[in-house]
């Protein structure tokens, strides 16, 4: 027996902004006290001293993955692809072969680096290995991500950067697509962390982490924080509220304070 | 003394500092110029010189060589894209394959030059004009976010404000995103990426200078607001005598050590 559903399955980004008349307000006075509570926290670890080279802080600093692992170029140019291929989808680009294109957009954003040069200095074998998986990655991205609403004001690669304690702390984030606006009197903006990776807790911390950087770059709390995996077509999303945030501020802390200790 | 204005960028704090920019009484008259065109004169150069506020806050440090790339053809795209946006009611991304598609057509007809923008974006493969799309796409939303917020009338600036100083083999030249009509005359909004540094106060004094230079009566902006979107963070600068002759005067030592620069270069 075939069995069809009544309507189309919704695609990624319509499941992440979901029923617009549901939407909170949007929240401008949680921003204020994070900021307060945070540099209340770091005045409490440094004091006055100015530190000579600034502790920065970026996403990857709170993933507890091995620096063996972070440091295989090979995962690293696959998840430089799949997200080339993410900023392709969001713009309507044609995707026949996933691979070629990435590559060819990643040439024309970068010019040359390590990563690039390390890409053409590949065996037929391993490029092969590198296209198949970025091709497998990329199909699994655009299935599920559906179109995309130029309303929805549509970014990708969004960065961002915070100056904290005097300087001494500089959080540096990049959102692979940003969707919805600070401006509407309801929450709307939507964060969305593409990875090719299984999702884990690590990754978990890390979308904490980018709401938290959103909110102190806009003082707007996002409405959703969300991952999605290449490797798996899982989804993880999360609401945003004052208690994710904290959460969001007491692991950025551990994570001061730990390699704070080691410089 | 100079005042500089710091602002998270907060939904409504653009137009706070919109609603708040004050009478500016300041213009630059012919004396002025003619002071200025004489002090860049006293600063020698065998070569044309071209200073922006990024020079001025780098020290008089010349530009690298200019090459296309998609983050370089962000700001021109989205600008124009979001010009065509609220003259046609399109969304961002519709505009801005508008305007890509209309640069190619235009290149395809050989009516453009080589090294334009137009004739970049037609040698490109499609995957590229993707890229160079999707980075449009993305300045021209959040120049939109900023903008949308405001409850005075603005429109996107059509071009960058351009002054060549007379006799003194110098043109300047002020970046400009977007321009609010305020209660008490215009203010410019100056974009850019990253996060302002410790020169950024001079920088927008030097572009308020420019944008003054190039207005033909010489009356500055009420205010001139710098927008670091992805730190948050807006600078303003307010259009009065002193911010204009402490931009003035930036400009001219950036004039003098861009002659160092190019003595050590030579040597």
């Amino acid at each position: 027996m075939t069995s069809l559903l009544d309507t189309p399955p919704l695609g990624l980004l319509d499941s992440l902004r979901g029923d617009p008349a549901r939407r909170p307000a949007r929240d401008l006075t949680t921003a204020p006290g994070l900021r307060a509570h945070l540099e209340d926290e770091l005045f409490a670890l440094w004091g006055d001293v100015v530190l000579a080279t600034p502790l920065v802080v970026r996403a990857s600093s709170l993933r507890s993955v091995s620096a063996v692992e972070l440091a295989q170029p090979l995962a690293q140019a696959r998840g430089v692809l799949v997200n080339q291929t993410l900023r392709l989808l969001c713009v309507g680009a044609d995707l026949e072969r996933p691979f070629e294109s990435a590559l060819n957009a990643w040439r024309c954003e970068v010019g040359s680096n390590d990563l690039v040069n390390y890409v053409d200095a590949l065996d037929a074998d391993e490029r092969a290995r590198l296209a198949s998986a970025v091709d497998a990655h990329a199909r699994t991205l655009a299935g599920a991500f559906g179109p995309v609403g130029g309303r929805w004001l549509p970014r990708t690669g969004v960065r961002a950067s915070q100056r904290l304690a005097g300087g001494n702390l500089i959080l540096r984030d990049v959102v692979d697509l940003m969707v919805g606006s600070t401006a509407t009197p309801h929450a709307s903006v939507v964060l969305l962390d593409v990875t090719t990776a299984p999702l884990d807790a690590n990754i978990e911390r890390v979308t904490r982490y980018h709401a938290l950087v959103q909110t102190l770059r806009t003082s707007t709390t996002p409405l959703r924080t969300s991952a999605f995996s290449t490797a798996t077509g899982e989804l993880w999303s999360h609401d945003v509220d004052a208690v994710l945030l904290h959460q969001a501020l007491d692991e950025l802390l551990e994570v001061v304070r730990r390699v704070g200790a080691r410089s | 003394m100079t005042t500089l204005t710091h602002r998270r960028c907060t939904p409504g704090a653009l137009d706070e500092l919109v609603a708040g920019a004050p009478v500016s009484s300041a213009s630059l008259n012919d004396d002025h110029r003619r002071s200025l065109s004489a002090r860049f004169r006293a600063v020698p150069t065998n070569h044309h010189r071209a200073i922006d506020a990024w020079m001025v806050e780098h020290g008089g440090r010349p530009h690298d060589g200019f090459a296309w790339s998609p983050v370089m053809t962000r700001r021109a795209l989205a600008n124009a894209a979001l010009r065509r946006a609220r003259a046609h009611d399109l969304n961002v991304l519709e505009a801005v394959n508008h305007e890509v598609d209309e640069l190619i057509v235009r290149a395809a007809a050989g009516y453009v030059r080589a090294g334009s923008l137009a004739s970049y974006l037609a040698q490109l493969s499609p995957e590229a004009r993707a890229i160079v799309r999707a980075e449009a796409a993305s300045w021209a939303a959040q120049l939109t976010e900023a903008a949308s917020g405001l409850a005075h009338s603005w429109s996107v600036a059509v071009a960058d404000a351009h002054y060549d100083v007379e006799h003194a083999r110098t043109s300047l030249r002020a970046r400009r995103d977007l321009v609010v009509e305020g209660p008490h005359g215009r203010v410019v909004v100056r974009v850019r990426a990253g996060a302002p540094g410790k020169s950024a106060g001079p920088g927008l004094r030097a572009d308020l200078t420019i944008d003054a230079l190039s207005d033909p009566e010489g009356c500055p902006s009420s205010r001139f607001v710098g927008l670091w979107p992805e730190a948050g963070v807006l600078l303003c600068v307010e259009g009065a005598m002193e911010n204009l002759r402490a931009g003035a005067r930036d400009l001219v030592r950036t004039a003098v050590a861009w002659g160092r620069y190019r003595l050590a270069s030579a040597a």
